[in-house]
């Protein structure tokens, strides 16, 4: 489902991802653990083409991602299959909690407003906050903030789902009420890739640890195993 | 509007510098001041070709013959040619220049006697349809006359005044702005002073006399109604100036025909003044007109800014996300929108234009220049209340495989909006008043109609006020009617279809 090979990529102040290669088979929750700078985020990131890079390539759902620039057609078609979770949610704040679920399969899979309503009311029960339907993304707590965004995420039918530090701008309490909706997800198996601090939850949900250190991975195998 | 304000800053805050000092200041000075608009031109008062830092006209000749007979010497005061009076007892002792001997102004100020007689001539295309006076009593071959004449001179109020005939008056601000238009052909004639015809013939050798002169009067010296001393210095001066020749020799220096002016030129105390109206005739007689103008200013304001504020949108969004060979296109055509004044740009439009074929009709050419105006500023809003919106919302958004567009049409342009609606606002307003700058180009609305009514009813104050309020009484439900909408916008839309759940 997602193989990155050989992927490098620079900035200004210098190497960002060194050589990284991975691989995810369909159904497995991949968690990218370490410390700030490591390159973790700029790797997810890579992956559904909202950063490019220098060399080595991508293949994810189907789609391949080469060096350099992409062409807007082939992302969008990409991007299509692969959804994200932001670690600051990125919810749509001028239209309600229903609405930015809806936003997508109606523009851009062309569903008539009815059905993407009935689909987003679906997906909101599904992260427990069917009751929220109508109410402004600003009205709820960050947890509930960051719920509706998997389900926003969730509305493409994505193959595979990625997850940027999903629970860092959240205290414990909301953090465990996201965590339960994505172990729920792999449960369910859903392909995934999350980049996370937290190595209690990577043990819990995820099936492979890919561990990154200065652009470079140091170790990668079953939870258990690098953590 | 901006002129009325100044007027009235002018009126509010400056001491009566002169007046009541009378003839004894002039005296003291050792200069007479008198005041005029050198724009108006010739043969009046206008810069020298051969040196344009220095004024000529037999007007200046006529300023320095009074002033040496009054012992001192003159100084030019340049004004503009509707508020000249104004100047009065502030910055200017006398006002020379071409005014013409009316009732209103025999009441309002002190008119000396005439120093010169005047005939006003209809000016048409040596090529077009009017070749005879009567015909402007029957409509012609595209329908009505268009007649331009300058802006609160005689010509306009006599061709006003005419109902009898099958012709539309239009009101120009220069003096030979309407000779342009008929020259061109977008007007079928012009009206104005046969002398400033003969003077600048030359220039439009399509443009020929019709018929003779129908109607004429006189000019006068204006000098403020408490310097009686002074004014009547100037009287008796004119008057040796007549008796020993002077003059005579002065206009046919000028080619102003000497010895026909000295045979006409007469006492003023042959023509009686007006009787003054009271505030509440006043209003009764000039509030139907100031509220229809109001209309006309309104139409203007409602039909170009929702054009501005669209084209403005377009340029913010294809210079932020349109294609690179496009982005320093649309940021020259902000940088020229916003960095020439609008009236050039009006100008352009409706004066322009015609000469290369497209002739537009004033209303169209006031629409179309505040639109691209305002859209330069809208744009730049616009850019800004983009900008606002976080990258996140971008990224979220192409992440869900929007396009560039879609994220634009869906998700960045509706918060940008919401954001710019203050800003956008105070634009609006900002444009009502702005249309007032039309009447450069003849759309009579609620400015122009005041400086017209405040110019022949000689009640510049009390009209300016009434003209104030009535701004006022619409561009605040304006106000309400956009923070309503500002209100409306903050509350979550509504759901985008279905209605179950």
């Amino acid at each position: 489902m997602i193989t990155v090979t050989s992927l490098t990529k620079s900035r200004a102040q210098g190497r960002v991802l060194d050589d990284v290669s991975l691989t995810g088979a369909e159904g497995t929750v991949t968690a990218l653990v370490g410390p700030s700078g490591s390159g973790k985020s700029t790797l997810l990131r890579c992956l559904n083409g909202l950063e490019t890079f220098d060399s080595g390539l991508i293949t994810i759902a189907g789609h391949r991602l080469g060096a350099g620039r992409h062409a807007a057609a082939g992302l969008e078609r990409l991007r299509r299959d692969v959804g994200m979770v932001f670690q600051q949610f990125n919810l749509f704040p001028h239209v309600s909690t229903v609405d930015n679920v809806a936003l997508a399969p109606r523009v851009v899979l062309g569903m008539s407003a009815a059905d993407a309503r009935a689909r987003g009311l679906e997906l909101l029960g599904r992260v427990g906050l069917r009751s929220f339907a109508d109410a402004r993304p600003s009205t709820l707590s960050g947890g509930q903030q960051q719920r509706v965004a998997i389900a926003r995420a969730l509305a493409m039918r994505p193959r595979v789902l990625l997850f940027d530090e999903p629970t860092s701008a959240l205290d414990p309490a909301m953090a465990a009420e996201v965590m339960e909706v994505i172990v729920e997800l792999a449960r369910a198996g859903q392909t995934m890739v999350v980049v996370t601090h937290d190595h209690g939850f990577a043990k819990r949900a995820a099936s492979q640890v890919v561990e990154l250190a200065a652009g470079r991975v140091a170790k990668q195998g079953p939870a258990a195993a690098v953590l | 509007m901006k002129s009325l304000l100044v007027a009235v800053v002018i009126i509010g805050c400056l001491p009566a510098a002169t007046a009541a000092a009378d003839l004894d200041a002039v005296l003291s000075r050792g200069e007479l001041i008198w005041a005029a608009d050198q724009e108006g031109g010739g043969p009046h008062v206008f810069p020298d070709p051969a040196d344009p830092r220095r004024l000529t006209g037999f007007e200046v000749e006529l300023a320095a013959l009074l002033a040496e007979e009054l012992g001192v010497k003159p100084r030019f005061q340049q004004g503009q040619w509707d508020r000249l009076p104004l100047l009065l007892g502030r910055t200017a002792d006398c006002v020379i220049n071409g005014i013409e001997l009316t009732p209103e102004r025999r009441r309002d100020y002190h008119c000396s006697r005439p120093y010169f007689a005047y005939s006003l001539q209809v000016l048409a295309r040596r090529d077009g349809p009017l070749d005879a006076l009567e015909k402007l009593g029957v409509p012609g071959p595209k329908g009505r006359w268009r007649v331009g004449v300058l802006t609160g001179s005689a010509a306009e109020s006599v061709m006003r005044s005419r109902s009898d005939l099958e012709a539309d008056v239009i009101g120009y601000d220069g003096t030979i702005d309407s000779l342009e238009q008929v020259s061109t052909g977008v007007l079928d004639a012009a009206v104005m002073d046969d002398c400033i015809f003969n003077f600048y013939a030359d220039r439009f050798n399509r443009v020929r006399a019709v018929d003779r002169p129908f109607a004429g009067g006189f000019y006068t010296i204006l000098t403020a109604d408490d310097t009686p001393r002074l004014s009547a210095a100037i009287d008796a001066a004119l008057g040796r100036l007549i008796a020993d020749g002077r003059l005579k020799a002065l206009y046919d220096r000028w080619d102003l025909a000497g010895r026909q002016q000295m045979l006409l030129v007469r006492d003023a105390a042959e023509i009686p003044a007006a009787s003054r109206k009271s505030l509440g005739e006043l209003c009764r007689d000039t509030l139907p007109l100031l509220i229809t103008s109001a209309g006309m200013t309104v139409l203007l304001s409602c039909l170009s800014f929702p054009l501005a504020v669209g084209i403005g949108l377009a340029v913010a969004v294809g210079r932020m996300y349109g294609p690179a060979w496009l982005r320093p296109l649309l940021t020259g055509y902000v940088e020229v929108l916003r960095g020439t004044p609008l009236m050039l740009q009006l100008y352009a439009i409706f004066f322009l234009l015609p000469k290369i074929g497209l002739t537009l009709p004033a209303l169209v050419a006031a629409v179309i220049g505040l639109a691209l105006n305002y859209s330069a500023y809208e744009s730049e809003i616009y850019r800004a209340g983009l900008k606002a919106v976080p990258l996140g919302q971008f990224e979220a958004s192409l992440s869900l495989g929007l396009t560039k567009w879609q994220a634009l049409r869906h998700v960045l342009v509706p918060q940008a909006v919401r954001i710019v609606m203050p800003p956008v606002t105070s634009d609006f307003i900002a444009l009502f008043k702005d249309t007032s700058v039309c009447s450069a180009i003849t759309v009579v609305e609620l400015t122009k109609r005041y400086s017209v009514l405040a110019l022949s009813s000689g009640r510049i104050v009390e009209l300016a006020v009434v003209t104030a309020l009535l701004y006022l009484l619409m561009s605040w439900p304006l106000a309400l009617l956009s923070r309503w909408f500002e209100r409306r916008l903050e509350r979550p839309a509504a759901g985008s279809g279905g209605s179950e759940g």
